[in-house]
């Protein structure tokens, strides 16, 4: 089937689908009835003379695109690529699985075709190497280098992939405020994907779920459903909402928010709290009601929320529940949720997951072409659409179990799997790229079963879930049987991953570290600033736990607030370095040009090799100066020096949002237990391939170009990587091997 | 082209954006341009507020 009468046969199921799917029908009569008539036949002749013109035109623009093709294209080796991206995929664990005679299937492909170790990205986190998959260039090209960046204005931090702006614009009715025009959403990963440049040769692509590509690019002839990064219906990056009777349960808890209700008799009403208000000045919050009828008899809840009527017994969730949020003046926000019955007596606990955007109604662009996702909702049902969906905020703060985040994270798993296998039967000559979460989300979480002295097994169960990662990788083997199904002669299989894990058994706070040494200091007054370098009027020791010993050092708060800025060097942010505090680039910053390579230099003696005063393990393996491992134009927005943690450690909980603590190193207890947010050496991915791979150190920078050279496509110069199948070698990601 | 619409630049610039973009490593001329004027409105747009950037970043997690 040619590419454009695959487009035709895309778009024509998904109109049978939207057609067949059942709607309400609503019945019109008033003014305004003929002009619909008269707007209606319109669109008929208008859709006539495109449909006409379109035939006509079709000879000219075949020879102009063949032209273009050949131009741009010479023989191809393959007919289709299909990527199966597994995140965090383990080569260490692969392996000893496969020895073990559980992965049957990845054992085979890898005696018939090539497992080899991936290089990950410096930083080795996922929106870094998923980018540097994507474009097929180092992070100093593609401007990802942590899920943090920061604000040098006001030393806070901004989520690195994205800007949502509100429109400037609006007007005033009554108590609305109506904007006008848009939100502007824009990505801020740079460089350009690998597959718009095989889109450009006409080559179909689907791409599904692959992180920081939202909001979606535009293909003229293939699909791509967003991931990593969408946020929720409230803005968040994904915030769960937990309702109680339990007065005992008060407190804050990080991603989420808890709500009291009352029982009265056999009832507990409630309202789940939604997006602001986009058509008010103060953005009040919309809220969703439901009311809960018990039955204590039968040990069940029965839900009028928001409209669904659901009957759940205790630890049992929902399907998808659709929820609309009524903002006023006819519009109506909709979203996604499903809500777990936790206890339903003496107390009654409901958790309820984060408000996913409706795929079938989106409230921001989730796909390209935007019916794309609705073509996915009316196929399959609705589904998860926010970037990091497995919710392991609730489980980190004990609100649900083990066992409902494996249920949640696998539902979830289960449906991107049908996405992907709907479009491996339908994309037949092209590229079909697919990244799933649950391989990454389960090892955060379940990693410490593999570990009997990990301090976050600490008051948590050791034994249920003990096989829980055995279980996760014997999944994905499965999943790729389904997958070789859909292979031949002429097809590319990769299975890769972005990063391999490691335990999280120790926090590391370089913010506590440079105060102890004289990097960074504290205000000691009531004048210590209330967030980055603000004014505020908190006092220095009510911000953290942390207030050292002595006269003039002092606790630093979140996102650095307490910090005096007039006496600090150094300070960090984020998960993969630390900043110098720079003059003329820092709004208050105070080091020299003269003194930057000074202190660079003195700090990366320092902390290479820095050894846990506990353990006496060395906490920090290498130090890379990103001005002499990056060359690429977005270099100056990395950390100036990226901290290459050694296995076992990472930034701290604190450290990451700029706190100091107690100590510079502490152990890590919560369920959170493995990462890979490390010395990218000590962490590659995995390569499976059909294919023999003559390079001797493959890494994902080079996969988009080996997918473009199989394709006969030529590999553009600003590329860094190169194919794998040919023998020719990257330039590497940075750094020394 | 930027998002649909065109700016107009000297002629003996532009072949400099397309040296330049090249030996810098951007993908194309555009991205340059892009780069440059992001670089320069960053400088006079207002920062988001704590409490916008705290909520942006809930739910996060790799970070509490």
């Amino acid at each position: 089937m040619s590419a454009s009468s695959k487009r035709v046969a895309f778009i024509g199921a998904a109109v049978t689908a939207a057609v067949l799917y059942p709607a309400a029908a609503h019945a019109y009569v008033g003014p305004g009835a003929g002009f619909a008539v008269v707007g209606s036949l319109a669109v008929v002749f208008i859709t006539f003379f495109l449909a006409l013109g379109s035939l006509i035109s079709w000879p000219f623009r075949a020879l102009t695109r063949k032209l273009r093709v050949r131009k741009l294209r010479g023989p191809s080796q393959i007919k289709r690529a299909i990527v199966l991206g597994l995140d965090g995929l383990d080569p260490v664990l692969a392996k000893r699985f496969m020895q073990e005679g559980k992965l049957p299937h990845f054992a085979k492909l890898a005696e018939d075709g090539s497992f080899r170790m991936l290089e990950t990205a410096c930083p080795s986190m996922s929106p870094v190497a998923w980018s540097t998959f994507a474009t097929g260039v180092d992070a100093s090209r593609h401007n990802i280098f942590d899920f943090l960046g920061r604000d040098e204005k006001s030393y806070l931090p901004i989520l690195s992939s994205t800007r949502i702006t509100n429109p400037e614009r609006s007007f005033r009715l009554g108590r609305y405020r109506i904007p006008i025009g848009k939100p502007s959403i824009r990505l801020m990963r740079k460089s350009r994907t690998f597959w718009s440049v095989l889109d450009d040769c006409y080559i179909p692509c689907h791409i599904l779920r692959v992180p920081i590509t939202f909001p979606p690019e535009k293909l003229r002839n293939g699909v791509v459903l967003s991931a990593m990064c969408v946020p929720d219906l409230r803005g968040t990056q994904g915030s769960f909402t937990y309702f109680t009777t339990d007065r005992e349960k008060a407190g804050s808890y990080t991603g989420g928010t808890l709500v009291f209700v009352e029982r009265e008799g056999n009832v507990v009403e409630g309202e789940l709290p939604g997006p602001p208000s986009p058509l008010t000045e103060e953005h009040e919050v919309l809220t969703v009601p439901f009311v809960a009828e018990i039955d204590d008899f039968s040990e069940t809840v029965t839900f009028d929320f928001g409209g669904n009527e659901v009957t759940l017994g205790e630890s049992e969730y929902s399907d998808w529940l659709p929820l609309e949020f009524n903002a006023g003046l006819g519009v109506k926000v909709k979203g996604l949720v499903r809500i777990r019955v936790q206890k339903i007596s003496p107390e009654f606990e409901l958790y309820v997951t984060p408000i996913n955007i409706d795929p079938d109604s989106p409230a921001m662009p989730i796909s390209e072409p935007s019916m794309f996702s609705q073509y996915l909702a009316k196929l399959q049902g609705s589904y998860a659409t926010l970037g990091l969906a497995e919710d392991t905020w609730a489980l980190n703060e004990r609100m649900i179990d083990e066992l409902a985040f494996l249920e949640q994270t696998y539902a979830i798993h289960r449906e991107r799997e049908k996405m992907f296998m709907n479009s491996l039967a339908k994309n037949r000559n092209g590229l079909t790229v697919a990244v799933f979460d649950a391989t990454d989300r389960i090892q955060h979480m379940f990693l410490r079963y593999l570990d009997k002295d990990h301090p976050s097994n600490r008051d948590k169960d050791t034994e249920i879930h003990s096989e829980a990662i055995e279980d996760l990788y014997v999944r994905m083997d499965v999943l790729l049987k389904r997958v070789l199904e859909h292979v031949d002669d002429e097809t590319l299989l990769l299975v890769i991953s972005d990063h391999g894990f490691k335990q999280f058994k120790r926090g590391v706070n370089l913010n506590t570290w440079a105060l102890e040494n004289g990097y960074m200091a504290g205000k000691t007054d009531a004048t210590a600033g209330g967030g980055g370098g603000g004014d505020g009027e908190a006092a220095a020791c009510d911000f953290g736990s942390y207030c050292a010993p002595g006269e003039g050092t002092s606790a630093i708060g979140e996102y650095l607030s307490g910090v005096d800025w007039s006496k600090t060097k150094v300070y960090q942010l984020g998960l993969s370095g630390i900043y110098i505090n720079r003059k003329g680039r820092e709004a208050q910053g105070i080091v020299t040009s003269d003194e930057y390579r000074a202190i660079k230099k003195e700090l990366k003696e320092k902390l290479e090799g820095l050894r846990d005063p506990d353990t006496g393990e060395v906490v920090i393996t290498s130090v890379y100066d990103a001005e002499e491992v990056m060359d690429g134009p977005y270099a100056g927005n990395a950390p100036d020096l990226i901290i290459g943690y050694n296995v076992g450690y990472r930034a701290s909980w604190d450290a990451a949002v700029g706190k100091s603590s107690v100590s510079v190193v502490e152990d890590n207890v919560k369920s959170w237990s493995g990462d890979h947010c490390i010395d990218y050496r000590l962490v590659p991915g995995v390569l499976f391939t059909n294919r023999k791979v003559e390079a001797e150190r493959p890494g994902l920078i080079d996969i988009g170009p080996s997918i473009l050279d199989l394709f006969g496509v030529r590999v553009p110069d600003y590329m860094r990587g190169r194919p794998i199948y040919s023998g020719r070698e990257s330039e590497g990601t940075g750094g020394d091997e | 082209m930027f998002g649909g619409s065109s700016i107009k630049i000297d002629k003996e610039l532009l072949e400099k954006v397309k040296k330049f973009a090249k030996l810098a490593g951007y993908s194309s001329p555009e991205e340059f341009v892009t780069h440059a004027l992001e670089k320069e409105i960053a400088k006079l747009e207002e920062s988001d507020s704590e409490e916008e950037i705290k909520e942006k970043l809930k739910g996060l997690g790799y970070i509490s």
